[in-house]
């Protein structure tokens, strides 16, 4: 008796022990010592795009070869863990990484914490400008896009070897190809339930295209309640859009049926000629048919021609990072900056970028062809300046789950148009 | 001298064997308890360096919140149902096993096993079903009711959740039922046979009366879990469709974690377990009236 309870007053010493020593090793190492004049520096990247933290390990060590007084070492989210649930944690520790990656809505919220960058080289080369409070305070890493993605192959072969999808450009033209589609006997798209696809990405157009305010004036104008949706154009012409889209789905008798594994397989063998998704898409299309060659056909908003958003795809830098101001030290933070510019002006960081991690770069200067159809299209949209705000970036956190489920229900016919417009308005208006 | 350090022995044997468990308890459930309340008073995103005070209007946020008593009010329709067919379920189960078939051991295994799966593992097994198995079977043998996908339709999504708590936790509650069938006097059980009471008679009179201690613990143990649901919620509907399953752990979760909007997030988990917590007593007290001595 005695004896085991000595052996556990052990153990739980052990237990208190252990969790001391880890702590410790964890406070330190965050500046080594000197080393032949230069002092070297530790910096830390967390991650998360969690698929590509091989590539960018090996990045970081290329990096440090370059440059070896200066250590990077990468942390990665998890799969199914929120960067800012990360983020926080580490900050709530003490311990932030010099540079986040964060989805490009939450950098907002860390606005205090991040430093400004708006005198670094490379935001002159930007394709396209991000600013907070008049201020570039992250760097974007990938570019991302979206909008009705055909399979070239069916479109050439139902419209003809030289479609081109500018060609598209109102939404009485997108149901005469649909019909066109039918015709051949191929279905015309299938629409995925996904409420994030719907939500942030499907509805996010009609924030985007207001004809006299940007997606942040327009977001004022819904939390306000002034947002009159039901005789708003871009709404109703968005909408009238989805109308053409649902009648001519391949899954409108079971709608929700419909789920993203399935919609991109149809597209990938051709069995469907579109879907409404994004250039991530390519590593699932990939999967069912590797020689497939996409492209991207604008949503469009009217029938008016000239109207820009109706030539134009939803692009935006998705994942940024920011560098902490807070607890990282000048060194730190100059050895930030330097791993930044390796990204955007160094052979191996751009080939890392393009090559490696298959992200499309924010960069003008970078002219490293890009190795699948989608990045490329979604490329030569956002180098054309044809292309309308990731509107999702801007949206409370929230908003994909409830405003998805709201669009869901639009598509499976179980809400009209009003009862849609007034969801979303009162979704706003409870955002304070 | 000698009562002191036996006073000190007795405490020292007391602090060896709950002072551990003390120590977890107030770490991982007392503080963050008392932490959680005093955010309720505050305006936070988790994230931010200002975290101004405000009162009650956190609370005055709840109560306007639509979505979060339409969830509460879901959330007690769901625990009705699965509360009643865990115990009716369970309680049939125990029954069976305890009358002495052939393999009954087997059978109480198996009937177990579904509560030793996880929640999120045991959401995405019945997604697969629900989605896949169900429909297929429903096609190739012509039955209409199971040829779309359960976890489409908003009434038949809600009885999807029901249908897995219960599968859940049946085998759980019987493990109960069967202790508390045991221990049903066999003179009484005897004695009514000699007066030739029918076996349902017996269930009737004899021992559910007995067995009130046993439907306390597994009333309030499925209660209390049911109202708590998230883990199935999330793997098997995810709220969907149309965000008509929300239970209220998982609005709660997703005001705090989604919208980034702590203070009323913590305030709605107040509500809630304010809610559940009278619902629980009150159970509890009125189940111990019911009581019976042999």
């Amino acid at each position: 008796m005695k004896k085991l309870s000595l052996s556990m007053l052990v153990l739980v010493f052990l237990l208190v022990i252990s969790a001391c020593s880890n702590s410790t090793n964890n406070g330190g190492g965050q500046q080594n010592g000197q080393d032949g004049g230069i002092e070297n520096v530790k910096i830390t990247v967390l991650n998360s795009k969690s698929e590509i933290h091989t590539q960018m390990t090996e990045a970081a060590q290329l990096f440090t070869k370059a440059n070896p007084h200066i250590q990077v070492e990468v942390i990665s989210t998890t799969q199914d863990q929120s960067p800012v649930e990360r983020a926080s944690a580490l900050y709530a520790s003490g311990n932030p990484a010099t540079l986040t990656m964060l989805d490009t809505g939450d950098i907002e919220k860390f606005a205090d914490k991040a430093l400004d960058l708006s005198n670094e080289k490379w935001v002159s080369d930007l394709a396209q400008q991000f600013l907070i409070d008049g201020k570039t305070i992250s760097f974007p890493f990938a570019v991302e896009g979206y909008g009705l993605i055909y399979n070239k192959q069916v479109l050439e072969q139902v419209a003809g070897a030289n479609f081109d999808p500018a060609s598209i450009n109102t939404t009485d033209k997108l149901e005469s190809l649909f019909q066109s589609i039918e015709q051949a006997g191929i279905v015309p798209l299938y629409i995925g339930s996904m409420d994030w696809s719907l939500g942030n990405h499907l509805l996010a157009i009609s924030y985007a295209t207001q004809a006299d305010t940007d997606v942040k004036g327009f977001i004022e104008i819904l939390k306000q309640g002034n947002a009159d949706l039901v005789n708003n154009h871009a709404f109703n012409g968005l909408l009238s859009t989805f109308d053409v889209m649902k009648k001519y789905n391949g899954g409108k008798d079971d709608p929700m049926a419909v789920i993203y594994e399935q919609s991109t397989a149809s597209v990938a063998k051709g069995e469907a000629a579109m879907t409404f998704n994004g250039n991530w898409l390519i590593t699932e299309l990939l999967k069912s048919n590797p020689d497939g060659q996409y492209g991207f056909i604008p949503v469009p908003v009217s029938n008016n021609e000239a109207e820009k958003a109706n030539s134009s795809v939803a692009i935006g830098a998705t994942k940024q990072f920011f560098l902490d101001k807070e607890k990282s030290t000048p060194e730190q933070q100059e050895a930030a900056k330097q791993f930044l510019n390796w990204m955007v002006y160094e052979a191996e960081g751009q080939d890392f970028l393009v090559n490696k991690a298959n992200v499309i770069p924010a960069f003008k200067n970078i002219e490293l062809e890009l190795n699948n159809s989608l990045a490329i299209a979604i490329n030569e949209y956002n180098l054309a300046g044809q292309s309308i705000e990731f509107a999702g970036n801007f949206v409370p956190g929230d908003h994909w789950k409830v405003l998805g489920a709201s669009m869901q229900k639009y598509l499976a016919d179980k809400t009209d148009r009003a009862g849609l417009a007034a969801e979303i308005e009162e979704y706003w208006k409870s955002i304070q | 001298m000698l009562t002191e350090k036996k006073l000190t022995r007795k405490w020292g044997t007391q602090l060896l064997f709950t002072g551990p468990t003390l120590l977890a308890f107030i770490c991982v459930i007392i503080i963050p308890f008392i932490y959680g309340v005093y955010m309720t008073f505050y305006k936070w995103d988790g994230i931010s360096s200002s975290m101004p005070f405000i009162g009650f209007d956190n609370y005055a946020s709840v109560f306007q919140d639509s979505k979060f008593w339409a969830s509460v009010w879901l959330t007690i329709k769901y625990v009705a149902a699965s509360v009643l067919l865990i115990n009716v379920l369970a309680f049939f189960l125990a029954y069976l096993v305890t009358a002495g078939i052939r393999g009954q051991n087997f059978f109480r295994t198996a009937f177990f096993s579904p509560n030793l799966i996880g929640g999120l593992v045991l959401g995405f097994i019945w997604q697969f079903m629900f989605n896949v198995f169900l429909p297929s079977l429903g096609e190739s043998l012509g039955w209409t009711f199971f040829t779309k996908t359960w976890l489409g339709d908003e009434t038949k999504a809600f009885w999807a959740l029901v249908i897995v708590t219960v599968w859940q936790y049946a085998g759980y509650m019987m493990v109960i039922f069967i202790a508390g069938l045991m221990s049903v006097p066999k003179d009484i059980i005897e004695a009514a046979k000699i007066d030739g009471t029918s076996g349902f008679k017996q269930i009737l009179y004899m021992i559910l009366p007995l067995m009130v201690p046993s439907f306390i613990v597994t009333v309030f143990l499925s209660l209390q879990r049911s109202f708590m649901v998230y883990d199935v919620n999330y793997a098997l509907t995810g709220g969907g469709p149309f965000g008509s399953t929300v239970m209220a752990s998982m609005h709660v979760y997703d005001k705090a974690f989604q919208r980034f909007d702590y203070g009323v997030g913590q305030a709605e988990a107040f509500v809630l377990f304010f809610i559940v917590a009278i619902i629980t007593i009150t159970q509890v007290y009125l189940t111990k009236k019911l009581e019976v001595e042999a």
